[in-house]
Protein backbone atom coordinates (compact mmCIF):
# COMPACT_ATOMS: atom_id res chain seq x y z
CA UNK A 1 0.00 0.00 0.00
CA UNK A 2 2.90 2.40 0.67
CA UNK A 3 5.02 1.45 -1.95
CA UNK A 4 1.74 1.91 -4.14
CA UNK A 5 0.62 5.27 -2.67
CA UNK A 6 4.00 5.95 -3.09
CA UNK A 7 4.01 5.68 -7.32
CA UNK A 8 0.11 7.03 -6.99
CA UNK A 9 1.28 10.48 -6.22
CA UNK A 10 1.63 12.46 -10.06
CA UNK A 11 3.29 16.17 -10.22
CA UNK A 12 0.74 18.11 -8.16
CA UNK A 13 1.20 21.22 -10.62
CA UNK A 14 0.19 19.33 -13.35
CA UNK A 15 -2.90 18.12 -11.38
CA UNK A 16 -3.47 21.73 -9.92
CA UNK A 17 -3.39 22.84 -13.76
CA UNK A 18 -5.73 20.11 -15.28
CA UNK A 19 -8.15 21.13 -12.27
CA UNK A 20 -8.23 24.38 -14.04
CA UNK A 21 -9.92 23.09 -17.00
CA UNK A 22 -11.99 20.11 -16.57
CA UNK A 23 -15.42 20.12 -15.80
CA UNK A 24 -17.20 18.95 -12.80
CA UNK A 25 -19.05 15.64 -14.94
CA UNK A 26 -15.27 14.73 -16.06
CA UNK A 27 -13.10 15.64 -13.41
CA UNK A 28 -13.21 12.28 -11.27
CA UNK A 29 -12.91 10.42 -14.70
CA UNK A 30 -10.07 12.21 -16.01
CA UNK A 31 -7.85 12.40 -12.71
CA UNK A 32 -9.01 8.41 -12.09
CA UNK A 33 -7.57 7.63 -15.55
CA UNK A 34 -4.49 9.64 -15.52
CA UNK A 35 -3.88 8.45 -11.95
CA UNK A 36 -4.04 4.84 -13.09
CA UNK A 37 -2.27 5.09 -15.89
CA UNK A 38 0.68 6.81 -14.22
CA UNK A 39 0.64 4.43 -11.41
CA UNK A 40 0.85 1.62 -13.91
CA UNK A 41 3.50 3.82 -15.59
CA UNK A 42 5.51 4.35 -12.42
CA UNK A 43 6.10 0.97 -11.32
CA UNK A 44 7.05 -0.19 -15.02
CA UNK A 45 9.23 2.68 -16.31
CA UNK A 46 9.92 4.27 -12.86
CA UNK A 47 8.53 7.81 -11.26
CA UNK A 48 10.58 10.22 -13.48
CA UNK A 49 9.10 8.72 -16.99
CA UNK A 50 5.70 8.52 -15.75
CA UNK A 51 6.14 11.87 -14.41
CA UNK A 52 6.86 13.44 -17.61
CA UNK A 53 4.29 11.54 -19.03
CA UNK A 54 1.78 12.89 -16.96
CA UNK A 55 3.17 16.80 -17.61
CA UNK A 56 2.76 15.50 -21.65
CA UNK A 57 -1.18 14.78 -21.12
CA UNK A 58 -1.40 17.28 -19.12
CA UNK A 59 -0.66 19.88 -21.61
CA UNK A 60 -2.40 18.03 -24.33
CA UNK A 61 -5.26 17.76 -22.38
CA UNK A 62 -5.58 21.23 -21.28
CA UNK A 63 -5.52 22.32 -24.95
CA UNK A 64 -8.31 20.07 -25.64
CA UNK A 65 -10.01 21.17 -22.82
CA UNK A 66 -9.88 24.89 -23.70
CA UNK A 67 -11.30 24.30 -27.36
CA UNK A 68 -13.83 21.55 -26.22
CA UNK A 69 -14.90 24.29 -23.45
CA UNK A 70 -15.15 27.24 -25.95
CA UNK A 71 -17.21 25.07 -28.52
CA UNK A 72 -19.20 24.31 -25.83
CA UNK A 73 -20.53 27.62 -24.73
CA UNK A 74 -19.46 29.82 -27.65
CA UNK A 75 -21.55 32.45 -26.90
CA UNK A 76 -21.74 33.16 -23.41
CA UNK A 77 -17.56 32.51 -23.25
CA UNK A 78 -17.15 35.64 -26.11
CA UNK A 79 -19.90 37.61 -24.00
CA UNK A 80 -17.77 37.40 -20.83
CA UNK A 81 -14.74 38.01 -22.78
CA UNK A 82 -16.59 41.18 -24.39
CA UNK A 83 -17.74 42.06 -21.15
CA UNK A 84 -14.72 41.53 -19.64
CA UNK A 85 -12.65 43.55 -21.96
CA UNK A 86 -15.23 47.25 -21.13
CA UNK A 87 -14.92 46.10 -17.40
CA UNK A 88 -10.79 46.21 -18.10
CA UNK A 89 -11.39 49.35 -20.22
CA UNK A 90 -13.53 51.12 -17.58
CA UNK A 91 -11.42 50.03 -14.19
CA UNK A 92 -7.77 50.44 -16.00
CA UNK A 93 -9.10 53.67 -15.69
CA UNK A 94 -9.72 54.68 -12.53
CA UNK A 95 -6.62 54.51 -10.91
CA UNK A 96 -4.92 57.50 -13.20
CA UNK A 97 -8.94 59.32 -12.73
CA UNK A 98 -8.70 59.43 -8.87
CA UNK A 99 -4.77 60.23 -8.94
CA UNK A 100 -5.22 63.07 -11.60
CA UNK A 101 -8.72 64.27 -9.11
CA UNK A 102 -6.27 64.12 -6.37
CA UNK A 103 -3.61 66.28 -7.97
CA UNK A 104 -5.51 68.56 -9.35
CA UNK A 105 -7.29 69.19 -6.19
CA UNK A 106 -4.27 69.34 -3.94
CA UNK A 107 -1.81 71.04 -6.56
CA UNK A 108 -0.25 73.06 -3.90
CA UNK A 109 0.57 70.10 -2.22
CA UNK A 110 2.14 68.05 -4.65
CA UNK A 111 4.53 71.06 -5.75
CA UNK A 112 5.79 71.03 -2.72
CA UNK A 113 6.26 67.26 -2.22
CA UNK A 114 7.39 65.85 -5.19
CA UNK A 115 9.17 62.86 -4.03
CA UNK A 116 5.69 61.89 -2.72
CA UNK A 117 3.83 62.23 -6.11
CA UNK A 118 6.64 60.26 -7.88
CA UNK A 119 6.01 57.29 -5.06
CA UNK A 120 2.03 57.51 -6.01
CA UNK A 121 2.48 57.59 -9.70
CA UNK A 122 4.87 54.20 -9.23
CA UNK A 123 2.55 53.18 -7.04
CA UNK A 124 0.25 53.07 -10.02
CA UNK A 125 1.20 50.16 -11.53
CA UNK A 126 0.31 47.48 -8.69
CA UNK A 127 -2.90 48.91 -8.35
CA UNK A 128 -3.69 48.43 -12.32
CA UNK A 129 -2.33 44.82 -11.96
CA UNK A 130 -5.05 44.34 -8.92
CA UNK A 131 -7.42 46.04 -10.99
CA UNK A 132 -6.84 43.42 -13.73
CA UNK A 133 -6.73 40.64 -10.97
CA UNK A 134 -10.30 41.69 -10.09
CA UNK A 135 -11.58 42.32 -13.80
CA UNK A 136 -10.37 37.87 -13.73
CA UNK A 137 -12.28 37.26 -10.91
CA UNK A 138 -15.29 38.72 -12.09
CA UNK A 139 -15.19 37.16 -15.72
CA UNK A 140 -14.47 33.99 -13.66
CA UNK A 141 -17.57 34.18 -11.46
CA UNK A 142 -20.17 35.26 -14.43
CA UNK A 143 -18.90 32.36 -16.33
CA UNK A 144 -19.30 29.68 -13.78
CA UNK A 145 -17.79 26.25 -15.03
CA UNK A 146 -15.54 27.77 -17.89
CA UNK A 147 -13.50 30.34 -16.01
CA UNK A 148 -10.16 29.52 -17.43
CA UNK A 149 -11.92 29.63 -20.85
CA UNK A 150 -13.36 32.90 -20.26
CA UNK A 151 -10.51 34.46 -19.08
CA UNK A 152 -7.56 33.09 -21.15
CA UNK A 153 -9.71 34.04 -24.25
CA UNK A 154 -10.20 37.64 -22.74
CA UNK A 155 -6.51 37.50 -21.70
CA UNK A 156 -5.21 36.56 -25.54
CA UNK A 157 -7.50 39.65 -26.99
CA UNK A 158 -5.38 41.71 -24.85
CA UNK A 159 -2.19 40.20 -26.10
CA UNK A 160 -2.96 40.32 -29.43
CA UNK A 161 -4.06 44.35 -29.12
CA UNK A 162 -0.83 44.80 -27.00
CA UNK A 163 0.97 42.72 -29.74
CA UNK A 164 -0.03 45.18 -32.77
CA UNK A 165 0.46 48.11 -30.39
CA UNK A 166 4.55 46.91 -30.08
CA UNK A 167 4.57 46.36 -33.55
CA UNK A 168 3.39 50.20 -34.52
CA UNK A 169 5.59 51.05 -31.49
CA UNK A 170 8.50 49.22 -33.17
CA UNK A 171 8.25 51.02 -36.46
CA UNK A 172 7.94 54.73 -34.93
CA UNK A 173 10.48 54.75 -31.95
CA UNK A 174 12.20 50.95 -31.52
CA UNK A 175 13.48 51.55 -27.84
CA UNK A 176 9.74 51.89 -26.29
CA UNK A 177 8.87 48.59 -26.66
CA UNK A 178 11.10 47.71 -23.62
CA UNK A 179 9.01 49.90 -21.50
CA UNK A 180 5.94 48.12 -22.98
CA UNK A 181 7.06 44.74 -22.29
CA UNK A 182 5.14 45.42 -18.46
CA UNK A 183 1.83 45.65 -20.05
CA UNK A 184 1.45 41.97 -20.32
CA UNK A 185 1.49 41.63 -16.66
CA UNK A 186 -2.12 42.68 -17.41
CA UNK A 187 -3.68 39.95 -19.68
CA UNK A 188 -1.49 37.34 -16.79
CA UNK A 189 -3.00 39.30 -14.31
CA UNK A 190 -6.62 38.65 -15.38
CA UNK A 191 -5.47 35.05 -16.32
CA UNK A 192 -4.50 34.51 -12.17
CA UNK A 193 -7.71 35.61 -11.56
CA UNK A 194 -9.71 33.59 -13.19
CA UNK A 195 -7.34 30.39 -11.74
CA UNK A 196 -8.06 31.83 -8.56
CA UNK A 197 -11.76 31.76 -8.83
CA UNK A 198 -11.48 28.58 -9.98
CA UNK A 199 -9.17 26.85 -7.62
CA UNK A 200 -12.29 27.87 -4.76
CA UNK A 201 -14.66 26.86 -6.79
CA UNK A 202 -13.75 23.40 -7.86
CA UNK A 203 -14.56 19.94 -6.21
CA UNK A 204 -12.81 19.09 -3.49
CA UNK A 205 -12.60 15.60 -4.65
CA UNK A 206 -10.14 16.33 -7.37
CA UNK A 207 -7.27 17.33 -5.33
CA UNK A 208 -8.04 16.06 -1.58
CA UNK A 209 -7.87 12.11 -3.60
CA UNK A 210 -4.06 12.96 -4.94
CA UNK A 211 -3.01 13.69 -1.44
CA UNK B 1 -31.83 14.74 -41.13
CA UNK B 2 -30.10 11.45 -41.52
CA UNK B 3 -27.58 13.08 -44.50
CA UNK B 4 -25.80 14.90 -41.45
CA UNK B 5 -25.41 11.79 -39.46
CA UNK B 6 -21.51 11.78 -40.64
CA UNK B 7 -18.79 11.39 -37.60
CA UNK B 8 -15.62 13.61 -37.75
CA UNK B 9 -12.17 12.05 -38.18
CA UNK B 10 -11.41 11.64 -34.53
CA UNK B 11 -14.91 10.83 -33.58
CA UNK B 12 -14.96 7.45 -36.12
CA UNK B 13 -11.64 6.27 -34.38
CA UNK B 14 -13.05 6.61 -30.63
CA UNK B 15 -16.81 4.86 -31.62
CA UNK B 16 -14.85 2.32 -33.68
CA UNK B 17 -12.43 1.94 -30.59
CA UNK B 18 -15.39 1.89 -28.32
CA UNK B 19 -16.96 -0.66 -30.63
CA UNK B 20 -14.44 -3.08 -30.30
CA UNK B 21 -13.43 -2.29 -26.47
CA UNK B 22 -17.35 -3.13 -25.95
CA UNK B 23 -18.23 -3.19 -22.00
CA UNK B 24 -14.24 -2.57 -21.27
CA UNK B 25 -14.51 0.64 -22.45
CA UNK B 26 -13.55 3.46 -20.23
CA UNK B 27 -11.08 6.48 -20.75
CA UNK B 28 -7.76 4.55 -19.91
CA UNK B 29 -8.62 1.10 -22.19
CA UNK B 30 -10.08 3.73 -25.29
CA UNK B 31 -6.46 5.80 -25.53
CA UNK B 32 -4.70 2.92 -25.10
CA UNK B 33 -6.31 0.65 -28.36
CA UNK B 34 -6.44 4.02 -30.09
CA UNK B 35 -2.42 4.58 -29.54
CA UNK B 36 -2.34 0.52 -30.23
CA UNK B 37 -4.21 0.49 -33.40
CA UNK B 38 -3.41 4.19 -34.93
CA UNK B 39 0.66 4.12 -33.44
CA UNK B 40 -0.35 7.68 -32.27
CA UNK B 41 -0.07 9.64 -28.94
CA UNK B 42 -3.34 10.37 -27.71
CA UNK B 43 -3.79 12.67 -24.84
CA UNK B 44 -7.68 11.42 -22.51
CA UNK B 45 -8.25 15.10 -22.38
CA UNK B 46 -8.99 14.51 -26.29
CA UNK B 47 -11.15 11.26 -25.47
CA UNK B 48 -13.21 12.88 -23.09
CA UNK B 49 -13.91 16.30 -25.23
CA UNK B 50 -14.79 13.88 -28.10
CA UNK B 51 -17.05 11.67 -26.04
CA UNK B 52 -18.38 14.28 -24.53
CA UNK B 53 -19.36 16.00 -28.04
CA UNK B 54 -20.83 12.16 -29.31
CA UNK B 55 -23.06 11.79 -25.96
CA UNK B 56 -24.16 15.03 -26.75
CA UNK B 57 -25.15 13.96 -30.48
CA UNK B 58 -26.99 10.91 -28.96
CA UNK B 59 -23.89 8.70 -30.36
CA UNK B 60 -22.62 7.10 -27.15
CA UNK B 61 -23.67 6.76 -23.31
CA UNK B 62 -22.02 6.40 -20.51
CA UNK B 63 -22.69 5.16 -17.03
CA UNK B 64 -20.27 5.31 -14.10
CA UNK B 65 -18.49 2.40 -12.13
CA UNK B 66 -17.51 1.20 -8.80
CA UNK B 67 -14.84 3.25 -7.17
CA UNK B 68 -11.08 1.45 -7.29
CA UNK B 69 -8.14 1.99 -5.06
CA UNK B 70 -5.77 1.76 -7.90
CA UNK B 71 -7.69 5.23 -8.85
CA UNK B 72 -7.71 7.08 -5.87
CA UNK B 73 -10.99 5.90 -5.45
CA UNK B 74 -12.59 6.71 -8.22
CA UNK B 75 -15.02 5.81 -10.49
CA UNK B 76 -14.36 4.58 -13.74
CA UNK B 77 -16.97 6.22 -16.17
CA UNK B 78 -18.07 3.34 -19.05
CA UNK B 79 -18.67 4.35 -22.27
CA UNK B 80 -21.44 2.07 -24.73
CA UNK B 81 -22.15 3.17 -28.77
CA UNK B 82 -25.88 3.38 -28.97
CA UNK B 83 -27.74 2.73 -32.13
CA UNK B 84 -27.63 5.83 -33.72
CA UNK B 85 -23.87 5.76 -32.70
CA UNK B 86 -24.00 2.29 -35.20
CA UNK B 87 -25.67 4.01 -37.79
CA UNK B 88 -23.81 7.13 -37.57
CA UNK B 89 -20.45 4.72 -38.11
CA UNK B 90 -22.06 3.11 -40.87
CA UNK B 91 -23.00 6.11 -42.91
CA UNK B 92 -19.52 7.79 -42.08
CA UNK B 93 -18.00 4.25 -43.41
CA UNK B 94 -20.48 4.29 -46.39
CA UNK B 95 -19.94 7.79 -47.38
CA UNK B 96 -15.91 7.10 -47.24
CA UNK B 97 -16.27 3.90 -49.78
CA UNK B 98 -18.33 5.80 -52.15
CA UNK B 99 -15.49 8.45 -51.97
CA UNK B 100 -12.79 6.09 -52.42
CA UNK B 101 -14.41 4.14 -55.12
CA UNK B 102 -12.42 4.61 -58.96
CA UNK B 103 -9.66 5.70 -56.70
CA UNK B 104 -6.02 3.59 -56.76
CA UNK B 105 -5.35 4.80 -53.60
CA UNK B 106 -1.70 2.92 -53.72
CA UNK B 107 -0.75 5.21 -56.75
CA UNK B 108 -1.79 8.13 -54.63
CA UNK B 109 0.25 7.04 -51.92
CA UNK B 110 2.92 6.41 -53.74
CA UNK B 111 3.20 10.59 -54.64
CA UNK B 112 2.19 11.47 -51.01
Amino acid sequence: MTSQAYLGQPPRPAVWLINLFTTHKNAESIFGDLLEEYSSLASKSGVSFAGRWYWRQTVKTIAHLFGSGYRAAPWSTTAAAVGGFLLHRFVSGLPHKLLSAVTDRYLAFWSTHFNAYIWVLKGMTPVHLIASLFVGCVIALAAKGREMVATITLALVLCALIGSAMVWVATHWPLGIVGMLWTFADPFAIVVGGALVRTRRSPAITLAKHV
Amino acid sequence: MPGRDYLGEFEHIVVLALMHLADRAYGVTVRQEIEFRTKREVSIGAIYATLDRLEAKGYVRSRLGDPTPERGGRSKRFFHVTAKGVEAVNCTQRALQKMSEGLDLGFIRSYS
